[in-house]
């Protein structure tokens, strides 16, 4: 049963030197058409499901004008709500303003994600970020007086040039603006991104893992749990959405470039505008079977503190974790996976070495 | 087909010279070919063949061509033109009654060559001198022709002047070949005796043998009897290759042919073995073959331990029609199963590692290439070792002996400076040097086979441009100073990178090695120490850090195919690697001793 959605704002303001993510500038005309099409695509596609978790990503949903997201809002008037439904829009720091955090407020929007990464004017100007941190204080401020508690904040390290003091400082940042989760992504320099054309070098392994133990070591002193690799949260503001993902389950992905899985079926979206525009929405299928889906649950639920559940896996696949994958027990002899009675994780120590452990279970189901 | 009008040779030529070019134009104008059939460089027909432009295995071909109003048929076996595979050489050699000898108009005549041409003098074949490729700019036939009137004693009126390329000189090429080669001896009346100069294996016919008939005749039924072997069987086809093969209801003497007899065991046929009729044998075997000896070992391995016996089914289908190569089951602590597996050289090597994971779809590991040494222990008897795993304890050994070469190095006089240089550092000593002519010189030098090993080769070419060319004839063995290197990772000894090596060069080479090693294993979830050691000693030491990020951070906006897509890539790598203890080695790593930037 599908409980989330996943719905992708393509348009930017300003596109940043690091991201990899379907997107495009932002421009009137064009947010108009897109809208069209995303209403067609979600007629098309959606079952009428009551969904606990709504997610609008971009892109940069919060670069849309008030009357375009007044439209956009209106479209997804179709989507079913459960009482609690969980429904965050990302937004940038640039250009939110107090008649969209209104607006969201209005249309039932519980959560606000705000990109800000970093309070450091080099590493903004890096990131190519166009503000300061008293744009960000202010926003922070902002989103809580108009009524938001649920509120997350990215933050990006290992940037080039970044040093651990640096980091120290943006910590410090992050924790006084008092908002109760924070996701945190390490710099990858893909291909195709500004970064990656320019051949900017990412910083020394070492570092790196040196800034992720700080920043483990300093949001758990501030009582924030590390529930997965990449995100922190205090008790009660897990983000749900994100759980859909690392739990294997079922979710809606509508707009360009959007993922989705639906019954057996894995989807991606075309990233072309004018495919889109056309109503070929997706550009690659594939059918999950069953051995693929059991390596998914592992792949995805490693990633949590929890780790895999024993009793949910065998609900799920009518078989032992253990039959399917015997190299469990010489994983955990390794120390490399923690079993308790309930479940199977890895060990916080070698989170960060998380694939070294995940590659045992892929392509290994008969 | 009287036998007058038959005529076996072969080509002996240096790579490049243009040997298979030649043979392809003689099927042309013997019609065997039509120009539209005729894929380039007809006869080789494996794919390393082509693709190295070298050729490996033998091939024979039957020519009909009218001459004088007479038909002629005529037997070309083709053999390959490199040092490692002199013992086909000799194979194909004992098939023919002449040679042609084709040497490049533009480059004169090279080490290789030579050898092949005292081989074929040996087994008292008439040569015809072929100077090929004059259609070159630069080609310079009468300096060629001096050269070898001086080297070898040609006279001025044996050379035939050819283009390959153009067709120009083939008929007369093919006239010297009627008129000068004499044909084949022998009686169809005596008892049958053919010899075994090659085989290979089909699955549907089994075995076939490719012979030459040298007494009596063979028809489809007989049975027939391996002398060596003792095997008996009814032959069910006969057969020539025109380069496609014709069936025939029998071969006489003085033909070359095919025969296959339902064998499916391949162990009965040995190459140089001699066929004859169970029930009229004839007295005596033929000569057949001195085998070649290994001068280098390895260890193969397959990376999926589960393929072992593939792997040897692999090595008795590719010694079927090789009978240089030599195995036996070797066992090693890091690599698990294999074979100790002899080669004539490394290209011969190279070979038989790519046809076996090329052709039988088995992924190998190939420990670094080791010679014979000779071991005189404490109570003065003397053991042979080819492989470092091998050599008795150091306590028990009185001396070591390794073999030891004498170079023939034929270059163009610019060069002997950088040569000389080369083979000092491969602790050579020098024997000599002659001219050839005023411009080329042939250098002789001493030098431990072991070195040649390494990447003398590749050396020699890149020091003299491509321009120099390399034999050499093992003299022996002499007492070296040597030792075992061992290689540590994470502190235990890895068996199959141990080398044996010389004393002063030791610590140099560990080194290198452990350097070498550390770019090539990949970090791991904790850190490798990589150390050389001679005995307890430890010459050299490098660490890999421990690997500290591999994580997928993003979330990708729930794509999900697109993380697992990385992990399988990584996955895919990872099965590529050996587990050695706990610390995962790529499959280069075990060459990487061979690898030596000095």
């Amino acid at each position: 049963m599908v409980r989330s959605c996943y719905i992708h704002i393509p348009f930017c303001s300003h596109i940043c030197s690091y991201c990899d993510f379907s997107k495009m500038y932002y421009h009137p005309d064009w947010c108009n058409r897109y809208l069209t099409a995303l209403e067609k695509e979600i007629e098309q596609n959606y079952q009428k499901e009551v969904l606990e978790t709504i997610y609008i990503g971009g892109g940069t949903p919060s670069s849309l004008s008030v009357e375009e997201l007044n439209r956009l809002f209106q479209i997804l008037e179709k989507l079913k709500r459960s009482r609690n439904c969980e429904f965050t829009v990302e937004c940038n720091v640039e250009n939110i303003t107090k008649e969209k955090l209104e607006l969201f407020l209005k249309k039932g929007v519980n959560r606000i994600s705000i990109g800000v990464q970093s309070a450091n004017p080099k590493i903004l100007d890096f990131l190519e970020r166009p503000y300061r941190k008293e744009e960000i204080k202010r926003i922070i401020s902002l989103v809580k007086e108009v009524g938001f508690s649920n509120i997350n904040v990215d933050l990006m390290y290992a940037i080039p040039g970044q040093t651990l003091n640096d980091l120290e400082n943006d910590l410090d940042f992050f924790l006084n603006l008092n908002v109760p989760h924070i996701s945190t992504y390490s710099l990858m320099i893909e291909n195709h991104t500004k970064l990656g054309n320019q051949k900017v070098e990412a910083i020394k392994e070492e570092l790196d893992y040196e800034m992720y133990q700080k920043i483990h070591k300093k949001l758990e002193e501030f009582s924030y749990e590390h529930y997965e690799i990449s995100n922190f949260g205090k008790i009660g503001y897990f983000s749900k959405h994100n759980l859909t993902y690392w739990k294997n389950l079922k979710y809606y992905g509508f707009g360009l470039g959007a993922s989705g899985f639906l019954s057996n079926i894995r989807y991606t979206n075309t990233k072309q505008f004018q495919n889109y525009e056309q109503g070929n929405f997706r550009n690659f299928e594939e059918k999950i079977s069953k051995k693929v889906d059991m390596e998914n649950e592992i792949m995805l639920g490693l990633r949590t503190m929890e780790g895999i559940s024993k009793i949910e896996f065998i609900h799920k696949f009518g078989q032992k974790l253990e039959d399917v994958f015997p190299m469990i027990q010489k994983l955990v002899k390794e120390k490399k996976l923690l079993e308790t009675k309930e479940n199977y994780r890895i060990p916080f120590s070698y989170w960060y070495l998380s694939n070294e452990i995940i590659i045992y279970f892929i392509g290994e189901v008969e | 087909m009287k036998k007058k009008n038959i005529r076996n040779f072969s080509i002996i030529a240096h790579i490049d010279h243009g040997k298979s070019t030649l043979a392809d134009r003689l099927l042309e104008e013997t019609g065997a070919l039509s120009k539209r059939e005729l894929k380039e460089q007809m006869l080789d027909s494996m794919d390393i063949e082509r693709e190295r432009g070298i050729t490996i295995k033998l091939n024979a071909v039957e020519l009909n061509y009218q001459y004088q109003e007479e038909n002629y048929l005529l037997h070309l076996i083709d053999t390959p033109g490199h040092v490692d595979f002199s013992y086909e050489v000799s194979r194909s050699l004992a098939a023919c009654e002449g040679a042609l000898l084709v040497v490049d108009a533009a480059q004169g005549i090279e080490a290789q060559t030579l050898a092949n041409l005292y081989l074929a003098l040996e087994h008292d074949l008439v040569i015809i001198p072929v100077i090929n490729k004059i259609d070159l700019p630069n080609a310079n036939p009468k300096r060629v022709e001096k050269e070898l009137m001086d080297t070898i004693g040609f006279s001025e009126e044996e050379f035939i002047l050819t283009s390959a390329k153009t067709g120009e000189g083939i008929k007369e090429l093919l006239q010297a070949i009627i008129e000068r080669i004499p044909p084949p001896k022998g009686c169809e009346k005596d008892p049958l005796q053919a010899l075994i100069f090659d085989s290979f294996f089909e699955s549907y016919r089994g075995v076939i043998i490719s012979t030459r008939i040298v007494n009596g005749s063979v028809h489809v039924g007989d049975k027939i009897q391996m002398m060596e072997t003792n095997a008996v069987y009814d032959v069910t086809e006969l057969g020539v290759t025109t380069p496609k093969e014709e069936k025939r209801e029998c071969l006489t003497a003085g033909d070359v042919g095919y025969i296959a007899a339902s064998i499916k065991d391949i162990r009965d046929v040995s190459v140089g073995d001699t066929i004859t009729h169970f029930k009229n044998p004839c007295k005596t075997p033929l000569p057949g073959y001195q085998p070649m000896k290994s001068m280098v070992f390895c260890g193969l391995f397959p990376i999926e331990s589960s393929k072992f016996e593939d792997l040897r089914e692999a090595l008795e289908k590719l010694k079927l029609n090789d009978a240089s190569l030599v195995f036996e089951p070797e066992t090693s602590e890091a690599l698990g199963f294999g074979f100790r597996t002899g080669f004539l050289g490394l290209l011969h090597m190279e070979i038989i590692e790519e046809r076996i994971e090329r052709e039988f779809g088995i992924e190998i590991i190939a420990t670094s290439p080791s010679v014979v040494y000779e071991i005189e222990l404490t109570d003065h008897s003397v053991i042979l070792v080819d492989s470092p795993s091998k050599l008795p304890e150091k306590q028990k050994i009185y001396e070591i002996r390794e073999p030891y070469i004498k170079t023939s190095i034929f270059t163009p006089s610019e060069y002997i400076g950088p040569i000389m240089e080369l083979c000092q550092n491969k602790r050579g000593s020098y024997i000599g040097m002659e001219y050839i002519d005023e411009k080329r010189v042939n250098i002789h030098y001493q030098i431990p086979l072991s070195e040649i090993v390494y990447d003398f080769f590749d050396k020699l070419k890149s020091y003299t441009k491509g321009y120099a060319s390399f034999d050499y004839e093992v003299i022996g063995y002499q007492p070296s100073e040597l030792v075992k290197m061992d290689i540590l990772l994470n502190g235990e000894v890895v068996d199959a990178l141990s080398t044996i090596v010389h004393k002063d060069f030791a610590y140099n080479r560990g080194k290198a090695v452990v350097e070498n090693l550390k770019n090539l294993i990949p970090r791991q979830m904790f850190e490798v120490p990589i150390q050389a050691s001679i005995g307890s000693k430890i010459i050299a030491r490098t660490d890999i850090k421990a690997l500290r990020k591999n994580v997928l951070a993003k979330c990708y906006g729930g794509d999900i195919t697109r993380k697992r897509k990385l992990l399988e890539k990584q996955k895919e790598g990872k099965k590529r690697m050996k587990q050695i203890g706990s610390v995962e080695v790529p499959q280069e790593a075990f060459l990487a001793v061979l690898k030596m930037e000095e």
